[in-house]
């Protein structure tokens, strides 16, 4: 009823200004002023039931002592539900009704006034309606606190434009989310195919180095060096060599080139290299071994997709202090000697046929003696046919007039000056290069002077 | 560097011509293959390689010309290569090739 008196206050006071200008003589003005005033509340108590906000006044205890209309309707109870019955607390959630019972009553007894409270009013019906809550202690004369005056608006709106933006945050949210998630298995792909591609180029370097021996054996009165070049680092190479313990003193050696490069030529590498060497012990005879290696490739592959190798194959027999040599050849370069007198030449072992061209082929041989600071250095072609900085590729003639001017050296030095030669050629080496030398050590020199 | 690698066939009543010209590699065989292929073979034919203007011929060109000699024994026709260069028939010589194919110098070719 505090409530009712204040608020009508003001609509008073206009009506009674109105009337006063009408006390100007005129009729006009009395007129629409008479209008303007019908346009207004025509009481009080109209604007206070009817208002766009509830209005609520409780006792200092918290039951609701007067209620206008527009919260009545609002909380679908009727008056008489309410009135003396509830408290203001038991309108609201449970959440609310602990705020309040926290915050908003202390903070209200302490300040006599709480402004703009977002809570939540719980209907008949058990909806929710969210509200802003302004709260005001009304005193006595005595300054005691009478009852609570309490304004109540509708923030229906302004909640479902807060989860509106909450939900294009979350929206947002999300996309960001989504964008990161596609992004980390982008990654994740990328990071996939990196460890797939270094599984595959582990697997390769395994199946390559499958094909060589790994460290060549030591022999006793005799230094073996070998160098092997890749052409590239993802293809297999078809050049080979091996040198092994035939017994009795004797050992067995062999160097080639199969035709073609990738995975079909390192299985004919493989394949050609442990023929070899199954068959050299056998029979410690070069040309049965290139005889049976021929077999094996010939009955294999003929026709319109002929895989062959050449290859150069020998024994080694100590005999005093030098080395007896024989060699076979398929189809490969010959060998070429480097003489501890400082000579160069090649041990020609012309006409041998390519292996595994023809069902029987004539295999050729040649013999020589290794003394002590002669070098034997067995090559494939990757070195002759390398091309040159100059243009035009390097020969095997360009390779003796090399050799000339290097002999005398040992299996080492021969390999180390090579593998420079091999390296200035850069990218003009566009072929796997094998390099194996087999020499007879100098006697009693330092290996500064070789 | 590379020159590219120039086929011509043509015929003759005692068989075919086949002109190769550039270089004969690893990238270029396939096609040195692909023309032996097309090429119509009778028994007793003889098909005549002409190398005269070969620059250069890696061991998969060393192949192409094995395969093409299987091709033609394989119908009952020879092979012969004509104007081989030096380079060539020194690879050849190494490889024993030249007791596999007939090689006969330049002028055989216009026989």
């Amino acid at each position: 009823m505090m409530c009712e008196t204040t608020d009508g206050g003001p609509e008073q006071d206009i009506g009674a200004d109105s009337t006063d200008a009408g006390g100007g003589g005129e009729d006009a003005n009395e007129a629409e002023l008479a209008q303007f005033s019908a346009l207004l509340e025509d009481s009080a108590e109209d604007l206070y039931e009817h208002a766009p906000c509830g209005y609520l006044s409780t006792l200092m205890d918290g039951r609701i002592a007067k209620i206008n209309t527009t919260l009545v309707d609002w909380l679908g109870y009727t008056r008489a539900q309410l009135l003396g019955r509830k408290r203001f607390a038991d309108l609201l959630t449970m959440g609310g009704k602990l705020y309040h019972e926290t915050h908003f009553a202390p903070l209200l007894a302490m300040q006599g006034q709480v402004s703009g409270i977002a809570l939540e009013l719980k209907a008949a019906d058990g909806s929710r309606l969210p509200v802003l809550v302004t709260s005001q202690v009304k005193t006595g004369s005595d300054g005691q606190p009478m009852l609570i005056r309490t304004t109540v608006v509708d923030a229906r709106d302004r909640r479902a434009y807060e989860n509106e933006l909450l939900r294009a945050r979350r929206h947002a949210e999300q996309v960001g989310a989504q964008a990161e998630q596609a992004r980390a298995e982008a990654e994740h792909a990328r990071q996939a195919a990196e460890i797939e591609h270094a599984r595959l180029r582990q697997v390769m370097a395994i199946l390559q180095s499958s094909l060589l021996p790994p460290e060549l054996p030591r022999v006793p009165g005799m230094e073996a060096a070998a160098y092997y070049h890749t052409a590239s680092a993802d293809q297999l190479g078809g050049d080979f060599y091996d040198l092994f313990a035939l017994g009795q003193g004797q050992w067995g050696f062999f160097l080639g080139d199969v035709c073609g490069k990738g995975p079909q030529a390192a299985a004919i590498t493989s394949l050609t290299r442990y023929t070899l060497r199954a068959a050299f012990q056998h029979a410690s005879d070069p040309v049965a071994a290139l005889d049976t290696l021929n077999t094996a490739l010939h009955d294999r592959y003929s026709g319109a997709d002929p895989r062959y190798c050449t290859a150069i194959a020998g024994t080694l027999s100590p005999h005093g202090g030098t080395l007896r040599v024989t060699v076979a050849s398929g189809g490969h370069p010959p060998a070429l000697l480097l003489r501890g007198d400082g000579a160069a030449e090649y041990l020609p072992t012309p006409g041998g046929l390519l292996v595994g061209i023809m069902p029987h082929p004539h295999f050729t041989t040649a013999t020589t003696v290794l003394n002590p600071g002669d070098t034997m250095l067995l090559y494939t072609d990757g070195l002759t046919e390398a091309r040159t900085a100059d243009g035009p590729r390097y020969s095997e003639d360009h390779l003796h007039a090399f050799a000339q001017t290097l002999a005398p050296a040992g299996a080492q030095q021969t390999i180390s000056v090579l593998t420079g030669l091999l390296e200035s050629f850069g990218n003009g080496l566009d072929d796997d290069t094998a390099l194996l030398a087999l020499g007879n050590p100098a006697a009693h020199t330092d290996p500064e002077s070789a | 560097m590379t020159t590219t690698l120039t086929l011509t066939t043509r015929s003759i009543p005692t068989g075919a011509v086949l002109t190769v010209a550039g270089d004969l590699d690893h990238d270029s065989a396939g096609q040195l293959r692909a023309a032996v292929d097309a090429i119509v073979l009778r028994p007793g034919d003889l098909l005549t390689v002409d190398l005269t203007d070969l620059a250069y011929c890696d061991s998969t060109g060393i192949t192409a010309l094995i395969a093409a000699r299987n091709h033609t024994h394989t119908h009952g026709a020879d092979i012969a290569l004509t104007a081989v260069p030096s380079t060539t028939l020194r690879i050849l010589g190494m490889l024993g090739l030249d007791q596999l194919f007939p090689i006969h110098p330049a002028s055989e070719a216009d026989a």
